[in-house]
């Protein structure tokens, strides 16, 4: 029976000891990595509101067409509630109770929810805490430390709450606030961003609330006055007459005019904040919450009173009918105040893209190309076992199938990303995330087909699984819409396209190699290729060509870098942090390749070297980001502690290349000593 | 049969080891290390200081501290020197020994490329000049000022109160001034010479009374004192100041308190004759006028996001006008010097445009030889690829059983 095309069969000594340490590595390892992603599992307690009815399907499907201004660009309602559930909740969606069934909550139904049922989504468990002193400190009492909590909850401690995070917000500007006072003064401002939303539309529901006894006899329609639009719509008339009463009063506003004109106020001030989904009435660019649009109005700044009033009648007619939802007259007030948005938005030439990137997320390319990863990296496992006669060679079929579709998928989704942005696939650190997934892949699978092992489709379907699991946890945990437009400096798609990519598939070839290199050493640690001089020296070759494709694609990434650096700042060459990263990389490859030739380095020192390869491109691609120092302000990051985790994990990958070495030495040194002499009579 | 051994010169020896493959290794991992440490260390203490002790021509020894300036590692040599030799190495054996044929043709093209860009990064460590200018809607301005260098300016009065072409103590001279150093400077065109004491390099003005405690520790002049602040990560924000001694025949005649802080000369009295005397962001003066037509930002809307910059202006060289657009990522070049759009804002709506400007002799090269050396190693590495899978990369098949 022949060998396995993959791995040959083993015929190694002391596979006890190689085994046991391997797996004691890899048992390290995988706690490693199950220690890292935990942080990004989140608790998932549902909560029973029985009173919550699910939106209507189609409801959802109109809400989320209407075009809201976030950001800086017009955006779909469902991508900016998408960002808004992530800020506040960690996750996209939710579970409730009602009435024995348990309903899944997700982003757009939750924004409904905060717009047109406030009493419903304060009860949503919407807040995620991931350290309960936040609130316990306050007096506040929840199960766990990390856990979920709902408007509702905060409530015994809300002010307490809200006066502490703007005193600490006043005293971060003369120090630096720690930790556990950034994480207050944070949940405070989550607080506020969430009641911005629930209050948006206060006034089209609850009304002017006027007591009949303090309205004037013989009015002919009573109901208007209860409407905030109506004194909107002659508040001019109003003041008037407020200030004439005033004076004939000796100064004091009649009671019943305060009141009301507190309710104006506070009404104002409630829809201030929030959603910016009012397109502007003037020339300028930027949509409104429609408080601020009043009080620009009251200011005199503006003259639009008109169309600000129509907005408000709308709204007012609008919002009541949600108490409903399953009502067609919702649906056609919805409706109808959808298409008037996208109508006037389209007036001005914006929202072109927006049924394109409702079609980007509804289409959910990297969850596709994530699960067909898995699957081929489970296919391609099979095969390993499998490896004789036809079922052996459909299997292997069929994991190159499995593994195209996941890289159309990704590839897809990158490019339908890019049509959407406008710009070249990479911008900012979350795109750079599939598109160096993407390059690794893509490299691996060209070297499959160039080599025919088995071994690096397997490993690109495993990179893939990473790579597109990484970019998960950044979207969520990072919370921002990665779409959103750039910096001025960063706004030239010839450089986007010639630098970053680059410079990205730079990286792509570094962690190609430390992670080719990470499977040689657990083999040879394991043994099963000690007797394979050819595997070995394949897979050497492959990890030394992927150095060269690195240092290519990092050296003309890095200086193209330094040009636009050039044009754009006035130097060259800075040392900034971004910069150092991507030289570091350079250099590192450089070194490999002249320690090569000159002797110092061969197969295990090439490996070892690839695998510390890793984290020098882990440190260029996110830790420099970290360092938040240098030019290159707009790509920093806070947090991001997981890197430590990764670090460590490449540290063990060699102390396993130290150790397969040390006992491949030992074992070699054992077969090639010298018998000792025969004693003489003995034989 | 016995073999000659052809022996070496000591020459051809000392060739070898210059042009050896080991000295490369260890400048690469030098750089490396230089590289990093480099850069970890400008969270504490900026990104000008750690060039400066790290990568300056200056700098031949560092010592990679941490934020509690305790060492981190083991003395290493500076960048700038490392690099001397590496691009030594690169010359005698990436060039001359390395053999010549199609190929090594890549290679051998590729490091006379990166050669060339290791060149103009030396040039324009040593010759490139820069500087930032201000102008407003609608003004002009002829020249720079430094980012970080502090001139000291000492000018006449004429009679209608305008400064008259000043004398310029250079940054050269303050510089490298600590605290306890005296400078003595001569100034012949003038009645009276200075000496500046106390110098501190990051400093603020602070009036006596405010602070009584920490004046007692300082001289205090016309009711105010210069104290050393905590030197910021941003060398930009890095205020020098000095106390200034007016000396008339060796007698001391008046004592002055310099900031860079105060944006005005402090003014006294020599021999009847009214003098200024300022501490200034080194003065660049430009061969050419530029006039600010009109400058806009955009940022998105709703944002404080900057989506765009523009300023339109008229370059006037001995009375000859050209107009520039001048907007992100495309500058203005001409003679050798090149503006570019780096700040941009309308305070009281009034707005003004920072442009950096710089003066390069290699601004272009490392353009050229990215471009050539791109080409190179494409070139070899494709070169390489196809060897590698016309030949044994591939498994080896199986015999027929």
């Amino acid at each position: 029976m022949s060998s396995s095309p993959i791995l040959p069969t083993p015929a190694t000594k002391n596979l006890a000891l190689r085994w046991s340490l391997v797996i004691v590595f890899l048992l390290i390892e995988f706690a490693l990595i199950g220690y890292a992603i935990s942080g990004s599992i989140q608790p998932t307690a549902v909560r029973k509101i029985p009173a919550y009815e699910p939106w209507p399907e189609d409801v959802i499907e109109i809400a989320s067409k209407i075009p809201v201004q976030d950001g800086g660009r017009v955006k779909p309602l469902s991508t900016f509630a998408r960002f808004q559930m992530l800020q506040l909740h960690g996750t996209l969606k939710m579970k409730v109770e009602t009435r024995g069934d348990t309903l899944t909550i997700k982003s757009t139904e939750w924004l409904l929810d905060c717009l047109f049922r406030p009493e419903l989504a304060n009860q949503l468990p919407i807040f995620r805490l991931d350290n309960a002193d936040v609130v316990t400190n306050f007096g506040l009492e929840v199960d766990k430390r990390r856990t979920r909590i709902s408007f509702d909850d905060i409530t015994p401690i809300y002010d307490k709450l809200m006066q502490r995070g703007q005193q600490l917000t006043q005293e971060s500007e003369n120090r630096k606030l720690n930790p556990k006072e950034k994480q207050v003064t944070s949940f405070a401002q989550q607080v506020l961003s969430y009641q911005a939303l629930t209050s948006a539309l206060d006034f089209a529901r609850d009304g002017m609330q006027i007591p009949t006894e303090q309205l004037p006899p013989g009015i002919e329609n009573p109901e208007s006055l209860q409407k905030f639009s109506h004194w909107m719509a002659i508040l001019p008339e109003v003041s008037a007459a407020i200030r004439r009463a005033a004076e004939q009063n000796g100064g004091e506003i009649p009671a019943g005019m305060r009141d009301t004109l507190g309710t104006i106020e506070m009404f104002i001030a409630k829809t201030r904040f929030g959603l910016n989904w009012i397109p502007p009435y003037d020339e300028s660019d930027e949509w409104r919450p429609l408080g601020r649009t009043l009080t620009d109005l009251i200011e005199g700044k503006a003259d639009t009173w008109a169309p600000a009033v129509a907005d408000l009648q709308t709204l007012e007619k609008l919002a009541p009918l949600a108490a409903q939802p399953e009502s067609k007259a919702f649906l056609t007030e919805l409706t109808k105040w959808q298409e008037d948005l996208i109508q006037r938005s389209a007036n001005r030439g914006w929202g072109k893209k927006l049924p394109s990137e409702i079609s980007y997320y509804e289409r959910n390319y990297f969850k596709h190309a994530l699960a067909w990863f898995i699957f081929s990296f489970v296919v391609c496992v099979i095969g390993w076992l499998v490896t004789q006669g036809g079922l052996g060679k459909g299997i292997q079929i069929f994991a190159g199938v499995t593994f195209i579709a996941a890289v159309l998928y990704l590839v897809a989704g990158i490019l339908h990303r890019s049509l959407v942005m406008g710009r070249p696939p990479v911008g900012n650190l979350y795109d750079t995330i599939p598109f160096i997934t993407a390059g690794a892949v893509v490299v691996l699978g060209i070297g499959e087909l160039l080599t025919r092992r088995r071994l690096l489709l397997s490993l690109a379907s495993f990179l893939g699984m990473a790579g597109l699991f990484l970019a998960f946890r950044f979207e969520y945990g990072d919370a921002k819409d990665h779409m959103d437009p750039l910096v001025a400096v960063l706004n030239s798609n010839y450089w986007l396209a010639t630098h970053v990519v680059t410079v990205t598939l730079g990286y792509s070839g570094g962690l190609v190699a430390c992670f080719l290199s990470q499977v040689y050493v657990h083999l040879r640690l394991a043994g099963v290729i000690e007797g394979n001089k050819s595997f070995q020296r394949f897979m050497t070759r492959a990890a030394y060509g992927i150095v060269c494709f690195t240092l290519f694609f990092s050296l003309v990434g890095t200086v193209l870098g330094g040009i636009w650096a050039n044009d754009s700042w006035g130097r060259f060459w800075g040392w900034d942090p971004k910069e150092n990263g991507a030289l570091l990389i350079v250099l590192w490859s450089l070194l490999i390749l002249h320690a090569r030739l000159a002797g110092w380095m061969k197969d295990w020192g090439v490996h070892l070297a690839c695998i510390f390869g890793g984290m020098i491109v882990a440190f260029s691609w996110w830790h420099v980001n970290m360092l938040e120092v240098g030019l290159h302000s707009y790509g920093f990051i806070k947090g991001g502690e997981v890197i430590w985790f990764f670090y460590l994990a490449e540290l063990i990958s060699l102390i396993v290349g130290v150790v397969a070495y040390i006992i491949h030495r030992v074992e070699k040194s054992v077969v090639s000593a010298p018998k000792a002499p025969l004693e003489s009579g003995k034989v | 049969m016995s073999q000659l051994k052809k022996e070496r010169t000591i020459g051809q020896k000392i060739f070898r080891v210059l042009a050896g493959f080991e000295i490369a290794v260890v400048c690469f991992a030098l750089l490396l290390l230089l590289t990093f440490f480099g850069t970890i260390e400008q969270s504490w203490i900026g990104l000008y200081q750690a060039i400066e002790k790290y990568f300056d021509i200056d700098s031949f020894l560092v010592v990679p501290r941490n934020a509690s300036d305790k060492i981190i590692f083991f003395p290493l040599p500076g960048a700038y020197w490392v690099i001397v030799v590496l691009s030594i190495n690169m010359f005698l054996g990436g060039i001359v020994r390395m053999r010549k044929g199609w190929r090594t043709a890549g290679v051998l093209v590729s490091h006379f490329a990166i050669l060339f860009m290791l060149i103009a990064g030396a040039v324009s460590s040593v010759l490139k000049k820069e500087g930032m200018m201000m102008i407003y809607q609608g003004e002009k301005s002829d020249f720079a000022q430094s980012y970080h260098d502090s001139d000291i300016e000492i000018f006449a009065y004429d009679e209608n109160g305008d400064r008259t072409q000043p004398v310029v103590i250079s940054s050269d001279h303050l510089n490298p001034l600590q605290e306890n150093d005296i400078l003595s400077v001569d100034l012949p065109d003038l009645p009276f010479d200075l000496q500046l004491t106390g110098y501190l390099s990051a400093s603020t003005m602070a009036l006596a009374k405010n602070q009584p405690d920490l004046a007692k520790e300082n001289r205090v002049i016309d009711g105010f004192f210069i104290h050393e602040v905590e030197r910021s990560t941003t060398q930009e924000e890095n205020l020098p100041g000095c106390y200034v001694t007016i000396q008339k025949e060796g007698a001391p005649v008046q004592e002055l308190l310099l900031c860079n802080l105060n944006p005005h000369p402090i003014s006294f009295v020599v021999d009847g004759t009214r003098y200024g005397i300022q501490m200034t962001r080194k003065i660049w003066p430009m061969p050419f006028e530029v006039e600010l037509h009109k400058t806009v930002g955009e940022y998105y809307p709703g944002t404080r996001k900057a989506s765009w910059f523009q300023s339109d202006v008229t370059k006037v060289t001995d009375g000859s006008r050209e107009d520039y657009a001048i907007v992100m990522n495309e500058p203005m070049r001409h003679g050798g010097f090149t503006l570019y759009q780096a700040r941009w804002d309308a305070p009281q709506g009034r707005p003004f445009s920072g442009f950096a400007i710089v003066n390069n002799p290699s601004d272009k090269w490392p353009e050229y030889a990215l471009y050539v050396s791109a080409i190179a190693l494409g070139f070899h590495f494709v070169f390489m690829l196809v060897r590698y899978s016309s030949g044994g990369g591939r498994k080896p098949k199986t015999p027929a059983s």
